[in-house]
């Protein structure tokens, strides 16, 4: 069965090229506009979470906190999109459980790689 | 402009919007958090999307004003009306930039820089994203696998994730699997790790792992695979210096092929023979075992099936070969036989590589040489004759073998003129060998022409074409308890199929029990096992189909096969079989599970059972038959199907000959 991912991100531009890149590869994807909208639409059947981290209503990390908190997701794979420049917000990322992170500007060949690497 | 850039751009102009509201808001009260929050969003998607899109030029105006907000949000600076108002040109700055990429205007780049000047006016600082974010990969995993230096090198690299690992999402086994990518890997398990049974967290990764890796990538490559968790594990990864690794036994393969030893094929056959006695010596240990119910020597037992079937395993792979030699070897008789014929003939070698075991090789020689002479002075045509039926004047013959479950196909196909299915049918009624009310389906038409004394040959060659050249391949092939068959269209060429075994030693076999006989089936043939009971057997009206889930599947019930004159249990089961016919069940009392299967011949006097292909001692001293799935079910759909045999009298289709004595035990 395809993989399900959740793509968290409040720009659209690039909630497309995710989504259009990871429905090429093969993979389901279910979208979501920013953290709180991301917690409403997360299940059992999600197998990894792609969020970016500056977002109105609830942000990236605070998103990753909520679902590390919830024992049913636990081990669920978190992948943060950061800025090179945001060091001290991926430091803070991890700390808070994510999984990987993937660095703006990326390619599509890029995000696949990563994925794979987090979900096989 | 590809369908990415154009929903950026349109984004770009609602984040604008949404900036341009936010200053607004933040122009009436200064001390907003909200609203620096809000344009600090907006300009920082406005500069994550724009560089992912290609628009560089937009990012790196955006990111000093990205900044200069950043340091707002974090109360380094305080929000002035010329800040604001810088802000608002500068969003209309980006607008116009925009609208330039949109190909609408031109955006005024002096007044960009005038703006990027006035902002460092205010923040006092100096800074381009080219400064922040050059000479880093944008994406850790993603850097290229970069040939580090061409050749392959080793590295020793030893890995052990932090016990919390799996929490935040790790799956330690990707990553090995992502260095298996990289190259031939060996992984040693390090359970040091793991504590007594009643302190094991299942949340948590007690193991380690010591790799060995062989790679042409470089060390960053490999050190990219860890990138997520590097501060997370325990990790050193060490190129290992060449001298080193001759000594280990996982030797490269350059290595291990200039310490090949010569080996006489007889003391391998010992080795074969020794290794099937100690199979049948641990299934007997097992069993005792098992009786015995001591743990102790239940450890004991476990440990030596597992070695014994490593043992087995090794010592069988010793004696494959490819295909290879014998192969190469016909393209010397296709060129003589084309100069003697005055054809022109290609051969092409398909599944060189694929290996077999040496005696079954040995014995393979024989019938391809007919098949091939065959092929060349029959099936394919004179010159003149390709060329006025159109076909290219260079006849081609495929050579290929593959791999199917336990067996190996082996295919000879010509482009000649094929077999025409009629011709061959009133050959064998002239002949007697089929009865004219006969309904035969084509390939078993073309089986007949593997009866002895059968040829369609018009005229008798020096090559072929005596009639005994058929026969002999498929003596051949049955001795080493294969199979045939013949597919052909006339006029486009014929392709024959020897399907032969894997190895003539030992098989991993599936026990099942008819009676209080038992037997053996192939275990790379089966597909599952369901239990019939008495209610399907109604459904069926008399007819021996099950239905497994929603599949009809025939079924031969072993018992009745046999004659074995046993009562029928209350619940049977059926062994789910592929076969060349399809799938078949084979209906037997008890499937009693997995045994390695050291196969015995009967000797001659049984050779014409056909079912059967050889027997097997069992762990209590019993002997089992092993069962030949593909020649049962072809049995059966015979004597089904036949009503005049293709073949004399003999015991060859003859159902009723088939009777199986099995119980008597060895005495060792």
């Amino acid at each position: 069965m395809a993989k399900v991912i959740l793509t968290v991100d409040d720009s659209a531009s690039v909630r497309q090229m995710v989504k259009f890149t990871l429905c090429d590869a093969g993979y389901t994807v279910v979208e979501a506009v920013d953290g709180l909208d991301a917690l409403t639409k997360l299940s059992g059947s999600i197998n990894l979470i792609i969020t970016d981290l500056n977002m109105p209503n609830l942000d990236g990390i605070g998103l990753i906190r909520s679902v590390r908190s919830n024992t049913a997701f636990k081990g669920l794979p978190i992948l943060m999109l950061t800025t090179e420049s945001q060091d001290a917000r991926k430091q803070e990322g991890k700390a808070a459980g994510a999984t990987g992170w993937i660095v703006k500007p990326f390619t599509t060949q890029q995000i696949l790689g990563v994925v794979k690497k987090v979900i096989g | 402009m590809d369908k990415y850039q154009e929903a950026f751009l349109e984004e770009a102009g609602e984040l604008l919007s949404e900036l341009e509201s936010a200053l607004l808001a933040l122009d009436g009260n200064r001390d907003d958090t909200e609203s620096v929050g809000r344009a600090f969003r907006a300009l920082h998607t406005i500069k994550g999307s724009g560089s992912m899109f290609g628009f560089d030029e937009i990012a790196g105006f955006t990111h000093n004003l990205e900044t200069a907000f950043d340091r707002l949000r974090t109360g380094q600076m305080a929000a002035t009306a010329d800040l604001i108002n810088l802000a608002l040109a500068a969003g209309d700055q980006i607008k116009n930039m925009l609208d330039e990429a949109a190909g609408r205007g031109i955006a005024d780049q002096s007044r960009g820089a005038g703006i990027l000047a006035e902002l460092r006016g205010l923040t006092g600082r100096a800074e381009t994203p080219g400064e922040a974010e050059a000479g880093r990969p944008a994406v850790p995993s993603a850097s290229p696998r970069e040939a580090g230096s061409g050749t392959a090198r080793d590295f020793r690299i030893h890995f052990r994730p932090a016990p919390d690992v799996l929490l935040n999402g790790t799956n330690p086994l990707l990553l090995l699997g992502e260095l298996r990518q990289l190259g031939r890997i060996q992984v040693n398990l390090d359970l040091t790790g793991v504590p007594p049974f009643g302190e094991l967290d299942a949340e948590r990764c007690y193991l380690g792992w010591d790799i060995l890796l062989t790679t042409t990538a470089g060390l960053e490559a490999i050190r990219d695979v860890f990138i997520f968790i590097e501060d997370n594990c325990e990790l050193s990864i060490d190129p290992v210096a060449d001298a080193a690794i001759q000594d280990q036994p996982a030797a490269p393969q350059n290595a291990a092929a200039a310490s090949n030893i010569r080996v006489s094929a007889e003391k391998l056959d010992q080795l074969i023979n020794l290794v099937g006695e100690l199979v049948t010596v641990q299934a007997r240990l097992s069993e005792l075992a098992a009786r015995k119910d001591d743990p102790e020597i239940l450890a004991v037992s476990e440990e030596i099936e597992r070695l014994t079937a490593g043992l087995r395993d090794n010592s069988i792979s010793v004696r494959m070969l490819p295909l290879k030699n014998t192969f190469e070897r016909f393209r010397r008789l296709v060129h003589d036989l084309g100069a003697e014929l005055h054809k022109d003939v290609e051969l092409r070698i398909e599944g060189a590589e694929t290996e077999l075991d040496k005696t079954v090789i040995d014995q393979l020689n024989d019938p391809l040489v007919h098949l091939i002479r065959n092929s060349m002075d029959h099936g394919i045509e004179s010159l003149e004759a390709r060329r006025s039926t159109g076909k290219p004047p260079t006849a081609t013959i495929r050579l290929a073998a593959l791999h199917s479950g336990a067996n190996v196909l082996i295919r000879v196909s010509d482009d000649g003129r094929g077999l025409d299915a009629e011709a061959v049918r009133s050959r064998a009624i002239e002949k007697g060998l089929i009865d004219h009310a006969a309904r035969l389906s084509e390939p078993e038409v073309f089986s007949l022409i593997l009866t002895p004394g059968f040829s369609t040959a018009q005229t008798v060659t020096g090559i072929s074409g005596r009639g005994v050249g058929m026969d002999v391949v498929r003596r051949n092939v049955e001795a080493l308890h294969g199979s045939i068959e013949i597919a052909s269209q006339p006029g486009v060429g014929l392709t024959v199929t020897l399907r032969l075994p894997l190895t003539l030693a030992i098989i991993d076999g599936l026990l099942i029990r008819v009676g209080d006989a038992h037997f053996v089936l192939p275990l790379a043939n089966s597909l599952e096992c369901v239990e019939l009971t008495a209610g399907d057997v109604r459904e069926a009206h008399g007819n021996h189909v099950a239905n497994v889930r929603g599949e009809i599947i025939p079924y031969i019930r072993l018992s009745e096969y046999f004659q074995m004159g046993t009562a029928r249990p209350e619940r049977e089961q059926i062994m789910v079989v592929e076969t060349d016919h399809g799938r078949y069940g084979f209906v037997v009392d008890q499937v009693l599970g997995d045994h390695q299967t050291v196969i015995k011949n009967l000797g001659n006097l049984y050779r014409n059972v056909p079912a059967v292909s050889g027997a097997t001692i069992l762990g209590n001293g019993t002997v089992a038959l092993i069962l030949d799935p593909h020649r049962l079910v072809q049995n059966a759909v015979q004597t089904a199907a036949v009503r005049g045999r293709p073949e004399g009298r003999g015991a060859r289709h003859s159902n009723s000959h088939d009777r199986i004595h099995s119980k008597g035990k060895t005495r060792r």
